[in-house]
């Protein structure tokens, strides 16, 4: 009897906590499954980026005309950033677990936020950068004496412009990552 | 029998007055124990709140940098023909007019957002504001950065080519127009590390 008077003039009566901490945990979930689903996003615009290729049904007796991804250095900085985000992702699901299992966890938010910060600034980077060059191959800049290329490589320019929404998927998921660790955070 | 009973209520009075006595010691100690508890927490979350608003300043000056320079970095090329003029602007590249914009929304962001930031220097406990600054600086920090990264692209491919694609290289003949862009779009990567320090900073203003 003493023991729970103590604990109610402490604050620290079950009653109160376990709203709070069954929000936590929900939110947590819910962070566990957007992790899954941006690992899922990055990892498909890094596998269809990196299988990219066309060849075109005519050739010289030199030349054989032939598009990668890696032809343009764009899109190798594009697949590596995904590629980094996406262990990433795979690692962070460990730290989402312990979040749903202790769900009033501290220091463990900050770090994650901490990460999640600079993989949104990665992988914003890397399909911004990426886009940049798809518009550039889809329309060309006459002024800058730039010309199309997707009037010949057809298919691989749809493979490349398919290939970055995955990625923007996983911007969008990332921001709404950090912003409900903020706002788990500051529950009181 | 009434009277032992009155002497054992009194023994009892007595027992309880000396613990009151002892509860009413102690309980001074604990307050000023929590009130400096809570000085100390609350001073700690002013500090942050000014290094906040310090953060934004730096973010606000690299933004107006990265948004001015292309507006002033045109070239004209010093030989012409009958009917052609040599002459390189910021918007000749849809990227840059993007990049320009981009940077014009963060300063503008910036300018509403320091209110807010002094607000919690004031009110350092205030949760409300800190949560709407965390959600509107980590847009920000996609919107910068994707700015930049486009425009950082661009730049590659300006100063390099491609010769797979047959892009030429075009700084080889404006120089200083390459080399004012180049600056802008470093001034708007300092300006999204800014950008991610103040989320960083708001996240420890926000745990308790």
């Amino acid at each position: 009897m003493k023991g729970a008077a103590a604990a109610i003039e402490l604050g620290e009566s079950k009653i109160g906590s376990t709203p709070r901490s069954g929000v936590n945990r929900g939110a947590a979930i819910l962070d566990f499954i957007l992790r899954i689903i941006a690992f899922l996003g990055t990892l498909v615009s890094a596998i269809a980026m990196g299988t990219t290729r066309e060849r075109l049904p005519f050739f010289t007796q030199f030349l054989q005309f032939r598009a990668e991804y890696n032809d343009l250095p764009t899109f190798t900085f594009f697949v590596v950033a995904n590629s980094i985000v996406c262990a990433y992702l795979m690692f962070s699901l460990a730290l989402s677990i312990f979040h749903i299992i202790r769900s009033n966890a501290k220091n463990s938010r900050i770090i994650l936020i901490f990460f999640d910060t600079g993989m949104l600034a990665l992988l914003t980077a890397g399909a911004s950068a990426a886009t940049a060059i798809v518009y550039l191959a889809h329309k060309g800049n006459a002024k800058a004496n730039w010309f199309p290329i997707c009037q010949q490589f057809n298919s691989f320019c749809e493979r490349i412009s398919g290939s970055l929404i995955g990625s923007f998927v996983a911007i969008v998921i990332f921001v709404l990552l950090i912003l409900m660790s903020a706002a788990a955070l500051s529950r009181r | 029998m009434d009277s032992k009973e009155s002497e054992n209520i009194a023994v009892t009075d007595a027992k309880a007055a000396a613990k009151g006595k002892a509860a009413e010691g102690a309980h001074p100690t604990a307050d000023v124990a929590m009130k400096t508890k809570t000085q100390t927490r609350r001073g700690s979350k002013k500090g942050l709140a000014i290094v906040d608003l310090v953060l934004r300043l730096g973010a606000s000056s690299a933004a107006v940098a990265a948004a001015y320079s292309p507006l002033s970095s045109e070239q004209i090329l010093p030989f012409f023909t009958q009917f052609l003029q040599f002459h390189a602007e910021y918007n000749d590249l849809p990227t840059f007019t993007f990049f320009v914009v981009a940077n014009a929304i963060a300063v503008g962001y910036i300018g509403l957002s320091m209110p807010f930031s002094i607000v919690c220097i004031i009110r350092p406990r205030a949760i409300g504001p800190r949560l709407l600054l965390v959600f509107c600086d980590t847009v920000m920090i996609a919107l910068v950065v994707a700015a930049a990264g486009a425009s950082s692209a661009i730049m590659y491919l300006a100063h390099n080519g491609n010769l797979d694609s047959n892009w030429l290289a075009i700084c080889m003949q404006y120089t200083n127009f390459c080399q004012g862009l180049s600056g802008a779009v470093v001034a708007s990567f300092v300006a999204a590390v800014f950008f991610m320090l103040l989320v960083v900073n708001s996240t420890f203003a926000l745990k308790k």
